[in-house]
């Protein structure tokens, strides 16, 4: 009889759930909003018909993210640090160092034989995160999908000083008024983000080998300016937004396993998605 | 396009005097020749400007590497952002002072290399052979910059020479404590010797010391009847000129390239007053840079500041010196007792007149003196983030300021349609950024609140004008 | 369901009103002298005969008046404690009393003293290096602040004034070094919030009533047959005037037991004790430089050795943890803080060559960084378990 393990990440701008046992099954990404119990619920629901599993097939339910506390439903709770690290350790066992550009965080951490032995996070700043992408895109008029694209067509990015998101969405427009190509604008846009970023992530001891994980990851240009500013080569999984439900669902299986093992019962909650009071 | 036009303004940053402009020059020859002294294999020491030693490394022929100066040169050539990454990944927050995490940086690069970090400015900075700090009132930087950079130093020692001085108390006269601080200094500044003496395996030659230390007293009398000068009107010289012109006061003190440099300087100004020609030909607004260490990437504000009529006759930010003959320095023979009494001397100067004034303390009383000595019309102060020490306080002594000191008379309108005379303190104004994080400066938001408080000054003038 | 220990909700009320009592004293016709930092020599304050009160902040209060005569750039603690103090909610002290412990308070204390306007102000210089001749300057400056305390008070102080204060002071660290024994155990007797609050409580009342107020809740800790909490990570937590008792409470709730500390309303204050027997001011200047150990005062490298170096800056940080079996230290320091901050780097080399894991945090003095906190510290406890 399979075991079936879920993990679900509620992160400040996207909302990931994975069902697995052993490979991925079902797998959700949808927006967070507002609402994160509803949606957790929603999401779960979601899976577990992609799946066509009832609730009480699954084993061990773990939410992480941003919005963890908000999963009632939830076996346990753990923190996104630990939980990237045990998804991208799975997917690349020879990971020493994880980068994860969230919309409105930004992570670096630390692995030594697949555990996390450290990590440095930007949670206060947009000027590190997608967030500062969504404000220039959206005062230049642009995708964020398209941002990639145009940023690889530059040969000269702009050096935009302002490291402020504020202040450099003022400062990218003034640039384009005055002529600067739209190109070189991204580019150098995204130039800024990598070097805030690699600034941050330079507080660990940066090791070989390195993997970019989140929304930023699906952005080529971004990625490989990220690399050259720290001077490493940078790998990204298929699926960069699932890493973190991906390590959750993992961590469950964990646990489960240790029980067994020891012969201890597994403590989990109620297998029920019922209406939630929004409070 | 915006870029090129940047680099030519700071590519012709005008000073008023030839003399600083030649500091440049001065700077660049004296890192180099750290370098070189420790190829040639002379003692190198990191060293802190005002830490009364100057004339003790100098009489053992000690080469001093001014660690805040080269982080300064760095700043001013805009290259200071890598060597604050560098800090900033080995763990030091970007909110110490930029100085020391420009040199922690620095240092631990240059300790992984081997050799000076690529395309080092002006050629880097020497590794020394010990390092100098201070334990005293000016700075904790100053107490743990050097500590932290033996880490990637280990096999370099620090003495950390106390040097205090009595806060201005109501109820104590400096006369009452003055003899266990001056033993207390004394103490310390005998021990640095005796440090030097181990690290160099030489005696100190306290003649020569004794020889260097007058040299330094004459030195500082001729900088004030220097900086005196600049209370002509108009000024022949002003902040920006003295932010180079105390590099001799700075890190040169005893040597007889500081005293002559002062004395051709002097001999400028006498020049240019004479001929009347002063800092800018329209001297609309006399100001006091009255606390603050400046933006060294932004020292153009200055020349922003010369274009509205405005000029900077007196600055307190490194004026480390007063008038020996008004230090109440005791008949002694032995040269680091001069120290000592020069140091108390110096950091007591205006506690005596504070005392005659209700409401003031030593800072605002010196705003004060200045103020009417230079005929100022305005205070401008920076406030840097990173320097706790320099730039807490600002904001305090401006509103004291404001309490105890209204020299400008106005008229006001009364209700009753009469003109009545008031007294309005002088017009301030606080600028933001940093010494040498560029990331804090806006050039824009800078020159707008200089811009605005120009126009206050005119208004000022206007009013009083009115009067006549 | 037992009895509400009678002791421990005295010092809840205390906490929660921070000051209560000194405030009654005011009333009852004593003077209250405010200080801050641990480098003030409380003993002397009491053999003038009046109450020292330690000042503190409060996270949940936001900076506002403060802000107009204090730079944004000071350490955010001592802002808040200025701002308090701007806010009346001292208005009960009659002095204030400011040591040379960082540049955060040296160079704000005109600002404090103009601000506040009170009857007495006294900055005390202490020296930054341990030596003979700074020991001597420092036992100087000491009786400079005696005799102007003295002056204020109308009473001139003794010796034998000051030895009996020594006595009740040492009285104090004796009881709570006992306190800090109830958290040995695993799990420990006594949380780490409730010690915080203990310890911070007793140093806004006179020795004599924090005296018994620790001897009050020893009876009753040492009568807790179980402990109140489950077994969990033991954490210390290293820092300096680290007043956030909420910190040390979201530190318990992530899961873990905070047995041990290094702050300065912890073990650097409460633990090192004034010798006796000897000339009072020169014991009182001993245990102030040289006893307390503080980033502020520079160590002289111990035997031109930087490994032991570091043993002897950071020792006591690895002593405590072997004593009390600490899993993992969170360092907290706050931005702006210098001592600390430059020390950072050294600190954590010295917790890994002794293989004990460490979290450090950089934070704004705030009640609203409890969530980005949160994360940070469950992610610490999840690595270390």
């Amino acid at each position: 009889m399979s075991d079936y393990f879920a993990g679900i990440d509620i992160g400040s701008t996207m909302t990931k759930v994975v069902i697995m046992n052993e490979g991925i099954i079902s797998s959700i990404v949808g927006p967070t909003g507002p609402e994160q119990r509803r949606l957790a619920n929603k999401v779960m629901e979601n899976a577990l018909q992609q799946a066509n599993l009832p609730f009480e097939a699954i084993t061990y339910l773990i939410a992480t993210g941003y919005g963890r506390i908000n999963v009632p439903f939830a076996d346990k709770q753990v923190t996104e640090i630990s939980c990237h690290a045990k998804g991208v350790a799975h997917l690349f066992p020879e990971c020493r160092t994880i980068i994860d550009i969230g919309g409105q965080d930004c992570k670096g951490i630390k692995i030594d034989l697949g555990r996390p032995v450290d990590f440095v996070m930007n949670d206060k700043c947009a000027a590190g995160t997608g967030r500062f992408l969504e404000v220039i895109a959206d005062a230049l008029g642009i995708a964020i999908e398209d941002l990639s694209a145009l940023a690889l067509k530059s040969t000269q990015p702009a050096q935009i000083s302002n490291i402020c998101t504020v202040f450099a969405e003022q400062e990218v427009v003034s640039r384009l008024a005055e002529g600067v190509p739209l190109t070189d604008l991204v580019a150098g846009i995204l130039e800024s983000l990598a070097s805030r970023i690699s600034r941050m992530v330079n507080r660990l001891k940066v090791a070989n080998q390195v993997v970019v994980t989140g929304g930023g990851a699906k952005n080529p240009a971004l990625v490989k300016a990220l690399s050259d500013k720290l001077g490493y080569a940078t790998l990204v999984p298929d699926e960069p937004l699932l890493t973190g439900a991906v390590g959750a669902a993992l961590l469950g299986k964990d646990i489960a396993q240790k029980a067994a093992k020891k012969g201890l019962p597994l403590e989990t909650k109620k297998r029920s998605l019922g209406e939630i009071e929004i409070l | 396009m915006a870029e090129q036009q940047k680099t030519e303004e700071r590519k012709k940053r005008r000073t008023a005097t030839e003399a600083a402009s030649r500091i440049g020059g001065m700077v660049r020859a004296a890192i180099g020749g750290t370098v070189r002294a420790k190829q040639e294999g002379k003692k190198v020491a990191y060293t802190f400007i005002v830490c009364a030693y100057d004339e003790i490394i100098r009489a053992m022929n000690i080469v001093p590497v001014w660690t805040e100066n080269y982080a300064g040169i760095c700043g001013a050539k805009r290259d200071a952002e890598r060597f604050l990454e560098r800090a900033e990944s080995l763990g030091f927050s970007r909110s110490l002072c930029t100085y020391a995490l420009c040199g922690l940086g620095f240092d631990q690069w240059r300790e992984d290399l081997g050799d000076m970090p690529p395309d080092a400015p002006w050629g880097g900075q020497a590794r020394p052979d010990f390092m100098l700090s201070s334990g005293q009132i000016l700075c904790d930087p100053r107490n743990k910059w050097y500590q932290a950079a033996q880490q990637y130093m280990p096999d370099v020692p620090i003495y950390d020479v106390g040097l205090p001085y009595p806060l201005y108390e109501d109820d104590i006269e400096v006369a009452d404590v003055q003899d266990y601080y001056i033993k207390y200094i004394v103490a310390e500044l005998r021990g640095l010797v005796k440090f030097l003496e181990e690290q160099t395996g030489k005696k100190m030659d306290y003649d020569r010391l004794r020889e260097l230390v007058d040299l330094g007293e004459r030195t500082w009398n001729l900088i004030w009847e220097t900086y005196d000068l600049r209370r002509a009107v108009p000024t022949p010289m002003g902040t920006g000129d003295a932010m180079n012109t105390m590099v001799p006061m700075c890190f040169m003190m005893g040597t007889q390239e500081a005293y002559d440099f002062y004395l051709e300087l002097n001999k400028e100004l006498k020049d240019k007053i004479a001929r009347k020609e002063g800092v800018v030909e329209d001297e609309k607004y006399r100001l006091l840079w009255g606390g603050g260490l400046p933006s060294w990437f932004a020292l153009t504000d200055f020349n922003y500041f010369n274009s509205k009529g405005a000029v900077f006759p007196a600055e307190t930010t490194y004026r480390m010196i007063e008038p020996i003959y008004r230090l109440n320095m005791p008949d002694t023979n032995d040269p680091i007792e001069r120290l000592a009494w020069r140091w108390l001397g110096y950091w007591t100067y205006w506690y005596d007149k504070t005392k005659r004034r209700a409401g003031s303390e030593p800072d605002v009383e010196r705003l004060i003196q200045y103020i009417e000595d230079y005929q100022i019309d305005g205070v401008v102060m920076h406030e840097a983030f990173s320097c706790r020490t320099w730039h807490l306080g600002l904001i305090w002594q401006l509103n004291q300021l404001r309490k105890i000191y209204k020299p400008i008379p106005v008229l006001i309108l009364g209700q009753d349609g009469k003109q009545r005379e008031k007294s309005r303190e002088l017009p301030s104004l606080i600028l933001e950024s940093d010494i040498i994080d560029i990331s804090s400066y806006s050039e824009v938001d800078t020159r707008n609140r200089i811009d605005a408080f120009i126009e206050t000054l005119e208004q000022v003038k206007k009013n009083k004008a009115d009067r006549r | 369901m037992s009895e509400p220990d009678t002791a421990m909700s005295k010092v809840e009320g205390y906490y929660q009103d921070y000051g209560v009592r000194a405030r009654e004293l005011k009333n009852e016709g004593k003077n209250i002298i405010a200080y801050l930092c641990s480098l003030v020599p409380a003993e002397i304050i009491t053999a003038a005969g009046l109450v020292p009160f330690r000042i503190r902040g409060d996270v949940n209060e936001p900076i506002t008046k403060g802000d107009t005569n204090l730079e944004t750039i000071a350490c955010p603690f001592i802002r808040s404690c200025f701002d308090l103090s701007v806010k009346g909610w001292y208005d009960f002290c009659d002095g204030i009393v400011i040591p040379h412990g960082c540049d955060s308070m040296a160079r704000t204390y005109s600002t404090w003293r103009y601000t506040l306007g009170l009857p007495y102000s006294h900055f005390i210089n202490v020296p930054h290096t341990v030596s003979e001749p700074s020991m001597e300057f420092f036992r100087e400056e000491l009786n400079t602040f005696r005799k102007s305390i003295g002056r204020f008070a109308q009473k001139g102080i003794t010796d034998s004034d000051l030895n009996d204060a020594i006595e009740l002071y040492n009285e104090n660290r004796d009881k709570a070094q006992d306190l800090y024994e109830l958290r040995k155990p695993d799990p420990p007797l006594i949380t780490g919030t409730e010690m915080s609050k203990a310890l911070t409580v007793g140093m806004s009342l006179p020795v004599t009533e924090s005296n018994a107020l620790f001897d009050d809740l020893l009876v009753e800790l040492r009568k807790r047959k179980e402990a109140t909490v489950s077994k969990a990570p033991r954490i210390l937590v290293d820092g300096a005037c680290i007043d956030n008792i909420d910190f040390i409470k979201l530190i318990e709730d992530s899961g873990a037991n905070v047995v041990v500390d290094g702050l300065c309303i912890g073990t650097r204050d409460y633990l090192p004790h004034t010798d006796v027997g000897g000339d009072p001011l020169d014991a009182l200047a001993r245990r102030y430089l040289d006893k307390i150990n503080c980033p502020r005062t520079y160590r002289e490298k111990a035997e031109g050795d930087y490994e032991k170096d570091l043993a002897s800056r950071f020792g006591n940080i690895g002593s405590l943890s072997e004593k009390f079996k600490v899993d993992g230290v969170i360092l907290y320091v706050y931005k702006y803080c210098d001592p600390f901050g430059f020390e950072v780097p050294a600190r954590k080399a010295y917790l890994d060559s002794l293989n004990i894991p460490v979290l450090y945090l950089e934070d704004e003095y705030s009640a609203g960084t409890i969530g980005r906190l949160r994360t940070r510290i469950q992610a610490f406890l999840e690595m270390i378990s």
